[in-house]
């Protein structure tokens, strides 16, 4: 079994959005659609100006989260969307009928109706980059070198990265230590997300 | 999420459908509305195949619906085998009518109306409860769409059987009416038996007429029972999901403070404003106009229990309840935002 999936370290992100950026050059998004977004979260604590070390805020991005089990292919009336050999969530476009139940389906809403084509999209993970052994882009474009791609079930210390765009890096080696506690997931209602998020010395908001 | 027009008419339109002859078959099973059953089954399949042409304007891609269509755990594959079940079954129904020529079919072929007529509602409506949407994600939602069925169709079989002067709406006219026909048919028994003469024939035509009249009466009653208590179960399931609705605003995902750098002007995200704007269009909309008016119009029709207030309470109840069921509909779109909803 292989689950493919990426992980976050939430304390190196720096909010760039050069991952949303790449992502749309790489795969073509239409204006006005992301396969993946950078959100600011917080400040979470009082603003007291720079003299209050209490408040804080960190970088969430968010993308499809290729779920081990998705609603949105189960709710698919033709398989279009369906999980592929390595865990990945993705949308056969010739079988999709265009009917959104499985951008219903979503907890996190990342799917759209691509108007052009008539089918929804999301992130494929850059299947296309994945099956040649390559990163996703936006793994590889990572201005913070805080995304790491990998196989779960291999364990979260393998997960790979890139430094300056171009050597491979691997979480367990690069990354400052973390325990299970700072690894976080968007919120969970059934689906089981794969993709995870490291987030040390402050208070994961909104989810587990 | 945005308002899906399509799915909006085919939900409320399927919910009239199968109302309609999930009445139609409970009175039929009480061997009652013979005159108006064909009507009310042709009422039934029409607004069905608009039903089903509405959503085909939902789907950007109709052609491929046959390239792999059938994953059973699909809400959309489910609907579509029920509502060819239903086909089926309507048109057995037909056929039924079409045999027995005086408006009656088999008792159990009444209660496959009610059964069918209730999956297909439950069916339709457990598509969209979803946990990815916390609004939708209660069986209250599948509930609010029984409920606008049994508003709408015992409604629409009441004024169709005003119309048609059917036992059960209006026993004071309809008994009337009943009478004639009770007499003409005791006219023609009596063209039999003309030999018995004249006290003969008198006793043959207040006989028949004595037992149309108590027919037309505990028609009247039983149809009387279906609308009430339908109405007002109706009316509750649609008062339970707007209560539902209401307070789903807890049930989102915070995080707190939030910003969107590719929407820099947007406001953050408050489900509690989203769920106050639709206030009006769900309470007034869906529960006063679709769905108190409805009961207390049903209620008056059947106590007054006269045709020409079944015509005009039935219709407007029929009216409100559609107008409602859309206003419902409308209001579920709206606070049908992800549990996770800053994307």
């Amino acid at each position: 079994m292989t689950q493919y999936a990426i992980v976050t370290d939430v304390n190196r992100c720096v909010g760039c959005l050069a991952c949303s950026v790449a992502c749309k050059a790489v795969n073509d998004v239409p204006v006005g659609s992301f396969w993946n977004k950078v959100l600011r979260i917080g400040p979470n604590a009082p603003i007291g100006g720079a003299g209050d070390p209490s408040s804080y805020l960190y970088f969430l991005t968010v993308q499809c989260q290729h779920c081990a089990d998705p609603e949105c292919v189960k709710v698919c009336p033709t398989e279009a969307s369906h999980i592929a050999a390595d865990g990945t969530v993705q949308i056969d476009k010739s079988k999709c009928i265009g009917c959104q139940f499985c951008a219903m389906a979503c907890p996190y809403n990342v799917r759209y109706l691509n108007e052009e084509e008539g089918v929804v999209e999301k992130c494929t993970l850059c299947e296309q980059k994945i099956a040649q052994g390559e990163l996703p882009q936006c793994v590889s474009q990572c201005g913070g070198m805080a995304r790491f791609f990998g196989d779960l079930d291999q364990g979260l210390e393998g997960f790979e990265g890139a430094e300056n765009g171009g050597e491979r890096i691997k979480l367990g080696e690069f990354a400052l230590p973390f325990d299970e506690s700072d690894v976080h997931h968007l919120p969970n209602v059934g689906n089981n997300p794969s993709f995870a998020y490291i987030l040390r010395g402050h208070e994961w908001m909104g989810g587990e | 999420m945005e308002l899906q027009w399509p799915l909006i008419i085919f939900t409320t339109l399927v919910a009239w459908s199968a109302g309609v002859f999930g009445t139609q078959g409970a009175l039929a099973s009480g061997g009652h509305a013979c005159r108006s059953q064909m009507p009310l089954l042709a009422i039934s399949v029409a607004l069905l195949a608009v039903s089903g042409i509405a959503v085909f304007f939902h789907l950007e891609h109709w052609e491929r619906i046959f390239n792999g269509f059938g994953h059973l755990s699909s809400g959309i594959t489910q609907e579509f085998i029920v509502i060819v079940v239903f086909a089926v079954v309507a048109v057995a129904y037909f056929v039924f009518l079409r045999r027995s020529g005086d408006g009656t079919v088999p008792r159990w072929m009444g209660w496959l109306a009610v059964a069918i007529s209730t999956v297909l509602v439950v069916v339709c409506a457990h598509s969209y409860v979803m946990a990815a949407r916390p609004a939708w994600n209660s069986v209250l939602e599948v509930l609010s769409l029984v409920g606008a069925a049994l508003l709408m169709g015992p409604a629409t079989c009441g004024v169709v059987m005003a119309l048609r002067k059917d036992a059960g709406a209006g026993a004071r006219e309809d008994g009337v009416a009943d009478v004639a026909d009770g007499l003409a048919a005791a006219d023609a028994a009596a063209g039999f038996g003309a030999s018995d003469g004249e006290a003969s024939l008198r006793a043959s035509h207040g006989a028949v007429g004595s037992e149309v009249v108590a027919r037309s009466s505990h028609g009247a009653r039983a149809f009387g029972r279906i609308a009430v208590i339908g109405a007002t179960v109706g009316a509750l399931c649609v008062l339970s999901f707007a209560v539902f609705l209401q307070m789903s605003g807890g049930s989102f995902v915070d995080v707190g403070y939030h910003f969107d750098p590719v929407r820099p002007t947007q406001a953050m995200v408050d489900p509690a404003a989203v769920v106050a704007i639709q206030a009006p269009l769900l309470w007034a909309g869906g529960v006063v106009v679709g769905a108190f008016v409805p009961l207390a119009l049903c209620w008056l029709a059947v106590r007054k229990g006269t045709i020409g207030l079944w015509k005009a309470c039935g219709s407007t109840a029929v009216l409100c309840a559609l107008v409602g069921a859309v206003c419902l509909r409308v209001a579920f779109y709206n606070l049908g935002l992800s549990v996770f909803m800053f994307y």
